[in-house]
């Protein structure tokens, strides 16, 4: 009957040979680390997000009188609505954990290199998507941070040339945020997760194109691939469990921990909080912002350091393969370059004030200063370690030549 | 027209303005307690001394049966209020505005809307005292509006202690008010963790034997 079933379903649409070719065919490298194990996670991580979101627009209401008190009605007298609610709130941050540990292990491993650039930058569109979805999801609650932190980000749009006050206007529907905003941001906030997936579906495409990178940083042959289904869907689901244990604690036991207290204050509009902060995922870049004296400065410095990563394929002009493994400049600039987002999340967690200044502008100095001196370092670095020797087992990837090349002789990708 | 976005532009550097409340001294750490006649005495406290002004509008006094008071107890605070009425200010706000020049805060959340939670609620009531010029002001919130409802200022040492205890059970209360689904929130995390960790180790073994056909 199932075998019928789906013989009458694969004369109509290709199922058995998608499942095939995209899951128990799929070929991946069979040395793939836990560290790549963040791509699925932040599928997972989505889906809850999806989900969970659904069911509170069922209990919210997108109006300034109303949304604060909503949000306790969840809390108190929805059945599991507070687990609706914390799972939703704590996930937004773990979206965030998952999608910046993706990075970093994209730039330790050079994944970003070709010919995985695009794969890189529609997930760079992705980050971009997550950003904006994080963002207006935050004013919902229509707590005091809720409502001053929109103030202030909504405000730099007047860093637009010409148009900067109409833009603003247009975005808040109003002069100050207000009704008009919350429920554009509560709209858009329910349509930005779809367009995400919709994102996701070009993501996985590009990355089913070129395949998975893998630690070595070449493309292996074809007997070190194995199917994907059982292999990884194995290990991935462990890598799950152990990621829903993390995040359960946060959710059952801190679940307040990425909650301001001030956003349990009702918005109010004649009170600015002491110290608006934003989410503690934009504070490298809230950082950034801060550290250039000029508005137009800031905004134009803090919308680069997000989109300055799509450069990466072009500045990291090194062929010896497998990322920051092999390459000790590389590796140091790595850690150097991610002390340094730490350092700018803990100054944009401060008042501007005494130290935290310079000390911002030192670190925003240095996180440009990395993407700038890269190209030069990149290419000294791979002919100091030519010139030194490579030790065997990297000489025999080297001359198995770079991804790069490989893929425009058209050898590549399978 | 252009003041207001200056103004704003200065907000964007998210320059320290006036501040709504401060932090002055340090906090002293308390740890609420969960006891049900600790609690008991908290809402007794907070209905009798502070609704006078304040309110906590997401409670209903049915809840407070909820948190296990008796029946006759819930009955005694409500005075003839009904059970699923809000415990709302005794005091309009108009009026409140007129005698403090502000409405008091709501204080359902109060153990969570301020840094320091519950400790901060327990620091603040016990922060009264009289200043070097003679003027009634408190520690943990110079400047506040709120009259010393505990009488924590002229206390001798013997009365202090006690009123130490009032205001833990004042505030463990207003910390169960600020989150009443907490109990039942660790509780069914005790079990969620349980699950997931025997779940985890189960794909773990999966993950091993699948990967032992591989060469």
């Amino acid at each position: 009957m199932l075998n019928k079933t789906i013989a009458w379903i694969d004369q109509r649409f290709p199922l058995t040979s998608f499942v095939k070719h995209e899951l128990t065919e799929y070929p991946t490298p069979r040395n793939l680390s836990y560290w790549w194990n963040f791509g699925f996670l932040a599928g997972f991580v989505l889906v809850l997000q999806i989900a969970t979101g659904i069911f509170l627009a069922m209990h919210y209401k997108a109006d300034i009188n109303l949304a604060f008190d909503s949000i306790q009605h969840i809390m108190r007298e929805v059945n599991y609505g507070w687990l609706l609610r914390y799972l939703h709130s704590t996930g937004a941050s773990a979206f965030f954990v998952v999608i910046y540990v993706h990075m970093a292990r994209t730039l330790y491993y050079g994944s970003y290199r070709a010919p995985r650039e695009l794969l890189w930058w529609t997930g760079q569109m992705l980050l971009l998507l997550l950003m904006a979805s994080a963002f207006m999801g935050y004013l919902l609650p229509w707590g005091q941070m809720s409502y001053w932190g929109a103030q202030v980000i909504t405000n730099l749009f007047r860093a637009t040339p010409f148009i900067g006050d109409q833009v603003v206007i247009w975005l808040r529907g109003d002069f100050a945020v207000g009704d008009a905003t919350l429920t554009r941001f509560f709209a858009l906030h329910y349509l930005f997760p779809f367009l995400i997936l919709g994102a996701v579906v070009i993501h996985l495409v590009a990355l089913h194109t070129v395949k998975s990178s893998n630690p070595s940083g070449i493309n292996l042959a074809a007997k070190d691939n194995i199917p994907f289904h059982p292999y990884f869907t194995a290990k991935d689901f462990f890598g799950l469990g152990v990621y829903l244990i993390v995040f359960c604690v946060f959710v059952f036991f801190l679940p307040d921990t990425f909650i301001e207290p001030a956003n349990n204050i009702p918005a109010n509009p004649m009170q600015t909080p002491p110290h608006i902060v934003p989410e503690w995922y934009f504070l490298p870049f809230y950082a950034i912002l801060r550290a250039i004296p000029d508005m137009f400065g800031g905004v134009v410095a803090m919308a680069l350091s997000i989109l300055i990563f799509a450069v990466m394929p072009f500045i990291d002009r090194s062929n010896i393969p497998g990322g920051a493994r092999y390459r000790p400049v590389y590796r140091i600039m790595f850690y150097a370059f991610i002390a340094d987002v730490l350092v700018l999340g803990y100054v944009g967690a401060q008042p501007p004030t005494g130290f935290a200044v310079p000390l911002g502008q030192v670190a925003t100095f240095i996180y440009f200063a990395m993407f700038l001196l890269l190209p030069f370092i990149s290419k000294k670095e791979e002919q100091w370690l030519r010139a030194r020797g490579l030790p065997p087992a990297l000489q025999e990837l080297f001359e198995q030549r770079s991804p790069r090349q490989k893929w425009n002789n058209g050898e590549g990708g399978k | 027209m252009k003041a207001p976005w200056k103004a704003m532009g200065l907000l964007l550097l998210s320059v320290v303005t006036i501040p709504a409340w401060a932090t002055e001294i340090r906090l002293e750490k308390i740890r609420v307690s969960a006891d049900l006649s600790a609690l008991e005495r908290g809402a007794e406290t907070v209905v009798t001394m502070c609704l006078g002004c304040h309110g906590l509008k997401y409670m209903k006094y049915r809840d407070l049966g909820k948190l296990g008071i008796a029946q006759d107890k819930v009955d005694a605070l409500r005075a003839g209020q009904a059970l699923d009425a809000p415990l709302l200010s005794q005091m309009p706000a108009d009026v409140a505005l007129q005698s403090f020049g502000i409405v008091p805060p709501d204080l359902s959340l109060i153990a969570k809307a301020r840094a320091g939670g519950a400790s901060y609620v327990y620091s603040f009531l016990l922060g009264f005292h009289v200043n070097a010029q003679g003027i009634p002001d408190n520690r943990v919130f110079p400047g506040t509006k709120m009259p010393d409802i505990l009488g924590v200022s002229s206390a001798d040492d013997a009365q202090r202690a006690e009123l130490q205890g009032r205001a833990l059970d004042a505030a463990s209360f207003l910390a169960w008010v600020a989150d009443p689904r907490a109990e039942e929130r660790r509780n069914m995390g005790k079990y969620v963790i349980a699950y997931l960790v025997v779940l985890t180790v189960l794909l773990y073994l999966v993950k091993r034997r699948v990967w032992a056909r591989l060469k």
